[in-house]
């Protein structure tokens, strides 16, 4: 099989006319055919929602897809913090050209310029867009928007709602999305899931899902197929993800033909409430804009870290962070934050009972603002963290650790955002496309967004209208492609149900052990050795998945025939993942190699590495195939990133 | 210090809804559970039974959560008579085992209301909310240019209401905690968010009417004003939405005519 | 007439009823109370002649019975209606509900407005067969006012909280009117949409300072009458 030079077939031109030059130039199709086209959109988070609901203003037929009763609780409600937009209201030096070049490097330079640069033009857009719909965002005294710093940035760019940002833009989309289907220009589909993608002639025409409370499996048809699912971080069985946040749509995407790109890129949340226990199904995210007034610390010597921390004198606490970064201090990116925290607690110095933790601590604040500031700004947070660990942080400081947050690969997308196979569209965290190796805070909302609402509706239709005579050809659900997909998909859930039955380990116990080996040998630093083991293990559970499995038979609402379906896509993208961070021998953002690094800091391998990885699947058990896109940088220097 | 840290168990005994379908009938089911981690949280208690369950053989307890950091409003449950239990200001996912004692016994039943059917055990079908919000439930705002977000100024404090109707999760705990089943403070919280903006006002009247019109219509009860809802909320959502959402409604039904259907006309454009 | 029809069968309108109609309500039982401390003067003179300037109104006391008359039955019906369709919002009952207390007003009496209202309204029609339509100036009642010659309806106040009975069934009655409205006063501020968070409290409190005067206010009446007309003999 010989190895495909994938291109992403931006415009060429100024980087700051690609996107107005591809508009400009894309083929349109006519408000009176419009109402001819039918579109699949799979997922109803930011992505999803906004996209549907943009798609279906411009009139097209929009069948939306969701596992959920309401598109509302897509996992984008519980993103906290914010999200980035170069207004620069605050009058401190922002652009377009700046977040652009904060993106990039902050995704250590292994992403798009172009995809990146059309990211910080909508930015500006998505904001006005989510005010138009009420959305409640943070204002001044004056009527105006509030902004807060993130990470990784100097200037205040974040817009937001709270710590429930995520929650009201994904509501704006959703309430958006339902003014379309009270038009009856959408569809909604609640309580189903995507387990295939149907190719007709080359071209994605249609999904098959099963009801999740009739169990009923179901064709769906139309001229192109959207996915928006989100992110896999569940592969590590405990994240901050929501327990049934999925892999499934795009890995049967995958199965049919789409490339998956960066598998391996990571993003390891610095400030989660750590681990309590083997029972814990779900880890819980402190947003990261509580950095912006705590300070992160360890004790300098290990013989204090079972200490009261109001014992501990101010000269014997290690600001590791301030110290290390002195320019950026506590809001050093999100991957170098983490690895820090790793490595303190690798020496010895971490904190709780289980010495994985370090300490988040609001006294100066506190001391400098009061307490009802800090309760204005992060009320809920501490409320939330109250509750979790029963500990109040307006008086110890709180106890963070590392955890999986967020996936920057996803299946591999052009600068259509559509993957190698026509027709199929992927958007938001379930694409490869905009973060790079890491992503900044308060860009995953950005990218879902400008996705939904200021891309896919300009891409679609080009590719409507590129495609028109063929597309305008329907296909019927009686196809023979949709029969096979339906078989294919039935056999999968009947052979899950009979060795169900026979079998001694349950789904969740397998999961946890997939979670365990990910954590372990595809977490924060990988060597070359551990990931060969991970892939033996994952070998091991791949076994138990075939062969002992247990499982109720219900065939209808059965929770545990849903964690079993999802976990065998997730074994198999584990496996990928551990390949795909074994074939890229450098560190770069969140993919740290403890073979590639300078004094402790990531090294990047520009002259080997400077590609996207797009895997092809081959079959199961087969060796996938490692495809590349070489990433040009005519924009940005290649340096070191530094946040020193 | 480190309350969290220093575990203990309990013991417990759990009566729980059994149902197989929206047409069977359903019963009370009792299990015991005993050497619960008081750190545990309450779902994942209910996740240890369901493993205990499957190895025994018997069909686990279908219940719904996603999030789980109180966010989505998928996780529901009325626990020992309280909608999302004895917590207040927290939902189910937010509720530990700390919250109870060794040997009590834990009656868990879904939401009761003829408007959220129930599927099965635990779960109930909850798309009534998502009808009444396409009622008129948005701002007609639609994709593209629009003013500078700075060009429409919001004072702080309307802006901050705005926002406590706004994080409203749809879980249902209001209906669910209701004497009536109602659905006001769920319905009135939209209305209230986008009554608070300028940007809701050009549609305030047809979205009252169509909002409460569709609530009605689902056979949600007439509130009472008995606030036991925002006692439930997780979110503590105040009534004085529903104070405001009667005032729109009042205004609204009371006035001159007013084109209905906001969402009908020009779907194709 | 769409938006009327709508005060009438949305759930919302009828709450608009309730609470209009409880508002005139209210009204008129303040102004009762008002009229009968009369009674507190220990001689009949007082009451009967405020009874015999209400009877010179003539035809516009029949328009004001008539309205109250139908104001009652206007609060009786769509509290009815209310009452029903809640009952059928919970076909099933929970187990054993609880209230999450906080800020709640979720008590037995006030969950039980259609209870304590129906008792009310037992009295009212009690309360009308003894007086409104109990003995009349052809049956021998009859008083001098400054020579004028009026019904003695203070004789026929004496003589019904005379017999203990009655006694303890007003006084048990006035009781259910203060529960009734102390959630009743606030909830149709409520229902009308007129509460912010600001006046909420201070009108609970009105609410439960006027429930008292006037519980107690009637209350008394029968105990009064009975201890100092020698009922207790």
């Amino acid at each position: 099989m010989s190895k495909i030079d994938l291109k992403s077939g931006a415009p060429e031109g100024p980087l700051a006319q690609k996107w107005d030059s591809y508009k400009a130039n894309m083929k349109l199709v006519n408000p009176a055919n419009k109402r001819k086209y039918n579109v699949i959109v799979v997922g109803t988070g930011l992505a999803g929602a906004s996209a549907a609901a943009s798609l279906a203003e411009l009139g097209y037929n929009v069948k939306a897809f969701c596992t959920h009763d309401s598109a509302r609780r897509a996992h984008s409600i519980a993103a906290q913090g914010g999200i980035n937009a170069a207004k620069s209201y605050p009058n401190d030096g922002d652009s377009i050209w700046r977040l652009f070049y904060d993106t990039i490097k902050g995704g250590d330079y292994r992403a798009r310029e172009s995809n990146v640069y059309r990211l910080a033009e909508n930015s500006v857009k998505i904001i006005d867009q989510c005010v138009a719909q009420g959305v409640p965002f943070a204002r001044e005294y004056s009527g105006e928007l509030a902004n807060r710093s993130f990470g990784g940035a100097q200037v205040s760019r974040t817009f937001y709602a709270r710590g429930q940002t995520g929650q009201q833009l994904l509501l704006g989309a959703y309430s958006a999305l339902m003014k379309e289907v009270d038009k009856g220009k959408v569809t909604l589909f609640p309580y189903r899931e995507m387990l295939d993608v149907v190719m007709v002639e080359g071209k994605a025409r249609g999904i098959i899902t099963r009801h999740l409370h009739t169990g009923e499996i179901e064709r769906h048809a139309a001229d192109l197929v959207i996915l928006c699912t989100g992110g896999y971080s569940r592969v590590y069985y405990l994240s901050t993800s929501a327990m049934n946040s999925n892999v499934t749509a795009t890995w049967r995407a995958h199965r049919r033909g789409a490339f998956f790109g960066n598998p391996c890129y990571v993003q390891i949340h610095p400030t989660c409430i750590p681990v309590s226990g083997s029972h814990q199904a779900k880890l819980t995210l402190m947003s990261e804009s509580l950095r912006n007034d705590g300070r992160v610390w360890v004790p300098k010597k290990k013989e204090d870290c079972k200490k009261d921390p109001s014992q501990i004198a101010e000269e014997d606490r290690d600001y590791y962070l301030e110290r290390k970064y002195p320019s950026f201090g506590n809001l050093a990116p999100r991957d170098i934050a983490s690895r820090a925290a790793k490595e303190v607690c690798d020496e010895g110095r971490g904190v709780g009972e289980s010495g994985k933790a370090v300490y988040l601590d609001f006294a100066a604040a506190i001391k400098r603002d009061s307490e009802s500031v800090v309760r204005e700004k992060y009320g809920n947070l501490f409320d939330m963290y109250h509750e979790i660990t029963n500990e109040n942080p307006y008086k110890n400081p709180m106890r963070i650790y590392p955890a999986v947050h967020y996936t920057m690969g996803g299946l591999w997308v052009d600068y259509n955002l559509m993957t190698n196979l026509e027709g199929l569209f992927c958007a938001g965290e379930a694409n490869f496309s905009d973060h790079g190796a890491n992503r900044l805070g308060a860009s995953a909302l950005m990218q879902g967004l400008s996705d939904g609402y200021f891309v896919l509706p300009f891409t679609v239709t080009n590719y409507l209208g590129t495609y028109a005579q063929e597309l305008l050809k329907k296909v019927e659900t009686s196809h023979p492609a949709f029969e096979a997909a339906e078989q294919n998909v039935k056999d999968g859930i009947n052979k899950m149900i009979a060795v169900g039955k026979k079998g001694k380990r349950t789904p969740s116990e397998i999961h946890r052990d997939l979670g365990n080996v990910m954590w372990e040998y595809v977490g924060m630093a990988r060597t070359a050795e551990g990931l060969k083991v991970a892939i033996e293990k994952i070998a091991q559970l791949q076994k138990d998945f075939d062969e002992n499995m247990l499982l109720n038979d219900d065939q209808n609402l059965n929770s545990n025939l849903q964690v079993a379906g999802r976990l065998a896509d997730f074994l198999e993208l584990g496996a990928l993942m551990a390949r795909d961070a074994l074939a890229r021998e450098e560190s770069c953002g969140g993919h740290f190699r403890v073979e590639s690094q300078d004094e402790g800091e990531a090294k990047r391998d520009d002259e080997k590495y400077a590609h996207v990885a797009a895997w092809e699947y081959k079959g199961k058990g087969a060796e996938p195939v490692r495809h590349q896109e070489e990433l040009k940088f005519e924009n940005v220097k290649l340096s070191v990133r530094s946040y020193k | 210090m480190a309350a969290h840290t220093t575990s203990k168990t309990i013991n417990i005994k759990l009566k729980i809804w059994r149902q197989e379908s929206v047409k069977d009938a359903g019963r009370f089911e009792q299990y015991s559970l005993d050497n619960v981690l008081t750190n545990m949280s309450f779902l994942e208690m209910l996740d240890v039974l369901n493993e205990k369950l499957l190895k025994e053989g018997v069909r686990p307890v279908e219940f719904e959560s996603d999030c789980r950091e109180g966010i989505c409003g998928t996780c529901s449950l009325m626990i020992s008579g309280q909608a999302h239990g004895p917590v207040r200001g927290a939902t189910t996912c937010q509720l530990y085992m700390r919250s109870f004692e060794n040997n009590d016994t834990i009656t868990i039943e879904p939401w009761r209301a003829k408007a959220f059917p129930v599927v099965r055990d635990l779960v109930t079908d909850r798309r009534a909310f998502d009808r009444i919000q396409m009622a008129g439930g948005y701002t007609g705002a639609k994709t593209g240019p629009h003013a500078d977000a700075n060009a429409i100024l919001v004072p702080k404090d309307l802006a901050d209401r705005a926002m406590d109707a706004a994080a409203c999760i749809g879980c249902g705990a209001c209906v669910a905690a209701c004497p009536n089943a109602s659905a006001s403070l769920f319905t009135s919280a939209k209305i209230a968010q986008l009554s608070l903006l300028p940007q809701g006002h050009p549609q305030r009247k047809e979205r009252a009417i169509r909002m409460v019109g569709q609530m009605d219509k689902e056979g949600f009860g007439s509130c009472s004003n008995l606030q036991e809802c925002e006692a439930a909320c997780p979110k503590k959502i105040s009534i004085q939405n529903i104070a405001i959402m009667k005032r729109e409604y009042l205004f609204a039904a009371l006035a001159a005519n007013f084109r209905e259907g906001m969402g009908s006309a020009d779907g194709g454009a | 007439m769409v938006p009327l029809k709508r005060l009438f069968t949305s759930t919302l309108g009828r709450k608009y009823l309730m609470g209009a109609s409880g508002f005139a309500l209210v009204l008129f039982i303040v102004v009762h109370l008002l009229g009968n401390l009369t009674l507190y003067t220990g001689s009949g003179d007082a009451i009967n002649t405020y009874a015999a300037k209400l009877d010179a109104l003539g035809i516009g006391k029949l328009i004001l019975e008539l309205g109250l008359g139908l104001t009652i039955l206007l609060h009786v019906v769509t509290a009815i209606q209310v009452t029903y369709s809640s009952k059928v919002a919970r076909a099933v009952q929970y187990d054993a509900p609880k209230s999450k207390g906080g800020p709640t007003k979720n008590t037995v009496t006030t969950r039980n407005m259609i209870i304590t209202g129906l008792v009310l309204l037992v009295f009212i029609v009690v309360h009308l067969i003894q007086f409104r339509f109990g003995p009349k100036i052809e049956d021998g009642y009859t008083a001098n006012v400054s020579g004028v010659m009026v019904h003695d309806i203070y004789r026929v106040v004496v003589e019904t909280f005379l017999d203990i009975k009655n006694v303890i069934f007003y006084v048990g009655s006035m009781f259910f009117l203060g529960f009734h409205f102390r959630h009743g006063f606030w909830s149709a501020f409520q229902s009308l949409g007129m509460l912010n968070p600001r006046w909420s409290k201070p009108i609970y409190c009105l609410g439960f300072i006027i429930a008292i005067l006037l519980t107690v206010g009637f209350l008394f009446m029968p105990i009064y009458i009975y201890a100092t007309q020698g009922g207790a003999q």
